[in-house]
């Protein structure tokens, strides 16, 4: 019986062998759609970006307009200071609020997996701020952080301090990464959240049981099965962190001065105000490469540690 | 960027898109209701057999680029409006625009867009290529509930340091003096201020006199303090502090008078007086330009239906842009049009009439429209961004300007090394 099972499941498949090929070509038919969009929106866009960093180009003179010059852009962008500056607020702004997300967002994902009353709410308030608009958020932040009369700087002023935040060089970039952290601390809680409900209980009932202390029990069974949601949040945080564009575009315009064009700002400024879209489209590729080679390193050092433990 | 060329092949999604159509298609960045819808419907009633068809963009930079990729890719646009010189000047002279210059040169009326000394068309290479539609000269407002109370009088002629010093004497607890410091080099150098030779000219004193002033005047309480202007962004909600009495002289031009007639839309309980922009050094440019430039698709087919479109819009059809704050370029309007198109209904109840005669009609006040552009939209932000830098209190003013001037060098040698 059972050989005659396995002959006919084989003849099974050797008949449907041949229908293989039209059900591919169905299932290219229901991803059509999406297909389409990613290629004209994703992939021409991509390929056009790597064409025209090797052009000089203003848009308005048409495809006609374009003229091949080499290696130019990439030249001038090595001597471009405004390049270089920008390059230098964006490792800023990923060094300072990427970490303190990441870290706020453990400890909170920590906070809220623990049995506290009321907690669903409370995940869902802090979850918030990644699902509002971008314009809500940057108005109310506008708001909050008027050096005059903005709530932040009412609270500060009892302890003898008020930046101008928005209105002051020195202060619009730590501005702008306070209000990343606040965005993104939910939604990395979230994940963690997740995460440590995956987390394997009999080894913590086997520390407990060694009498392990908690903060023996996060260093050893905690943090290395949240490895792997870290890197994931880490990537991800550094590749969104280096395109910020939103809410500068909203709130700053790169400004005051220069104190908050980041790479992503630059490159609209150059692209899209001065009308310079090849060295716009090689910054891009510049920018594209060096937040590749950030996410590798990243990945392979925690990849490594990751081994290790 | 890829976006950008992707847009440049496959243009014009949206409105006004598609394939020709037998309408004369018009874009413009003023809504239909302030004004061009009227201009349209009485080119209409004396142009029956030229259908047409006005089509809004917003006037920023998405709003351009939209336009720019839809004149690019053969969308069926025949007449288009351009606000700002540095797209203009892209415009242009990427062959965008027809050259208007036999139409002009054989035209009586439209000689006037030939002047170069204070021009009111953009001359490409010698062609024209687009023509001024409005006219928005400068003048400093006064809150005369204000000014009486304080005992000022309306000045009819003043030069920059008195309006410094009206500033001063207005300046109260409640109110500051004035905005900020109208435009000081502008005033004193006219047209195409930046430029000096092949250099930009931000060596010319004036430049850094007008950053100073503006930063000792926010210093001493008598100019808007630039922290609030930045924080709560103000430079495109200026009218609201005016109305609310939170700054007292305000240097702007007619299209922030609508603001000003209308006490249920925006409340306020005093009348507006009006004053010439102050003189530097003897010198009286007025910070105003001839602006809303039109201009026709060379590509279009419809170019004699174009055309007679343009000519209406200038010599005969642009009153009911009054609405808007917006002077016809070339005049032939009545002082009475100008009165109940620009001032509202109810003219006496809310500005003082005398002052505006004097100072909208019949002053004839020198406007310096800028017609040379390398570079432009790049020194625009570099003095932006260093004035910000200056007037925070951050920069000083030399060293501010010395920045703009090598970005500005730096920004006109890249453009005239372009092909």
């Amino acid at each position: 019986m059972a050989t005659a099972a396995v002959a006919t499941a084989s003849a099974v498949r050797t008949e449907k062998a041949p229908g293989i090929k039209p059900r591919g070509w169905i299932g290219f038919l229901f991803i059509a759609p999406n297909l389409l969009g990613v290629i004209a929106f994703t992939l021409i866009p991509l390929i056009s970006v790597v064409v025209l960093a090797f052009t000089d180009w203003n848009l308005v003179s048409g495809l006609g307009g374009i003229t091949f010059n080499g290696i130019d852009n990439f030249v001038a962008i090595a001597r471009d200071p405004g390049f270089w500056h920008a390059i230098g607020l964006t490792l800023v702004y990923v060094v300072v609020s990427v970490p303190l997300t990441v870290v706020l967002g453990l400890a909170l994902g920590i906070a809220l997996n623990r049995p506290l009353p009321g907690r669903a709410v409370l995940r869902a308030i802090f979850f918030l701020p990644y699902i509002v608009n971008v314009v809500a958020i940057g108005m109310t932040w506008l708001m909050l952080m008027n050096p005059k009369a903005g709530l932040v700087n009412q609270v500060l002023d009892a302890f003898g301090i008020r930046p101008g935040w928005f209105a002051s060089s020195h202060w619009a970039l730590p501005a702008l990464i306070v209000m990343a952290i606040w965005g993104g601390v939910g939604y990395c809680s979230l994940i963690y959240l997740s995460a440590l409900q995956d987390a394997p209980r009999q080894l913590y009932e086997a520390a407990d049981i060694d009498g392990a202390s908690a903060w023996a029990k996060f260093r050893v069974i905690t943090w290395p099965s949240l490895l792997p949601t870290t890197i994931f949040l880490l990537v991800t945080l550094i590749i969104g962190a280096s395109q910020g564009f939103g809410l500068i575009a909203l709130i700053t315009a790169g400004g005051p001065g220069d104190s908050t064009t980041t790479i992503s700002y630059y490159m609209y400024q150059t692209g899209f105000q001065f009308y310079r879209f090849g060295y716009a489209s090689a910054i891009g590729l510049v920018t594209f490469v060096g937040v590749l080679v950030l996410t590798l390193l990243t990945w392979r050092a925690q990849r490594g540690r990751a081994l290790n433990e | 960027m890829g976006a950008g060329l992707a847009a440049a092949v496959v243009p014009g999604c949206g409105s006004g898109g598609g394939g020709r159509s037998g309408a004369l298609q018009v874009w413009g960045g003023v809504p239909a209701a302030s004004g061009p819808g009227d201009v349209v419907k009485a080119f209409q009633e004396k142009f029956p057999q030229y259908p047409v068809n006005y089509t809004r963009f917003v006037n920023d930079d998405r709003g351009n680029l939209k336009l720019d990729t839809a004149l690019q890719g053969g969308v069926d646009i025949d007449v288009y409006f351009t606000y700002s010189q540095g797209a203009m000047a892209l415009r242009a002279g990427s062959g965008l625009a027809a050259d208007l210059t036999d139409r002009v040169t054989a035209d009586p009326d439209l000689k006037v867009f030939l002047d170069t000394e204070q021009p009111r068309s953009y001359i490409d290479n010698g062609k024209v290529k687009a023509l001024a539609t409005a006219r928005e000269p400068f003048f400093v407002l006064f809150n005369e509930k204000l000014r009486q109370q304080a005992g000022v009088e309306l000045p009819q002629a003043w030069t920059i340091d008195e309006f410094r010093s009206t500033a001063k004497r207005l300046t109260t607890d409640k109110t500051v003096g004035a905005y900020t410091v109208p435009d000081i080099a502008r005033i004193a150098l006219g047209p195409n201020y930046w430029y000096d030779g092949n250099r930009s000219n931000f060596g010319d004193p004036h430049f850094e006199q007008g950053f100073r002033v503006g930063r000792e005047m926010i210093a001493d309480g008598t100019a808007f303090p630039w922290t609030e202007v930045l924080a709560r962004h103000l430079d495109a909600y200026q009218q609201n502090s005016f109305l609310t009495e939170e700054f007292h002289l305000w240097s702007t031009a007619p299209f922030n008078l609508r603001y000003l007639y209308d006490a249920k839309k925006y409340p306020h309980d005093f009348k507006v007086a009006f004053a010439p922009s102050p003189t530097v050094d003897g010198k009286d440019w007025n910070g105003g330009s001839f602006s809303n430039f039109i201009m026709i698709n060379p590509k279009s087919p419809k170019f004699e239906a174009a055309w007679a479109f343009v000519k209406f819009w200038l010599t005969e059809g642009a009153t009911p842009m009054l609405k808007g704050g917006k002077l016809p370029a070339l005049g032939g309007v009545t002082d009475d049009q100008v009165i109940t198109g620009m001032l509202g209904k109810e003219p006496d109840k809310y500005f003082d009439m005398d002052s505006f005669r004097r100072v909208v009609l019949e002053a004839d006040p020198k406007l310096a429209t800028d017609t040379r552009l390398t570079g432009f939209p790049e020194i625009t932000l570099a003095v932006k961004q260093q004035r910000d830098l200056c007037w925070l209190g951050e920069k000083d003013p030399g060293v501010a300007i010395r920045e703009v001037r090598r970005l500005a060098d730096a920004a006109i040698a890249r453009n005239e090394r372009r092909p």
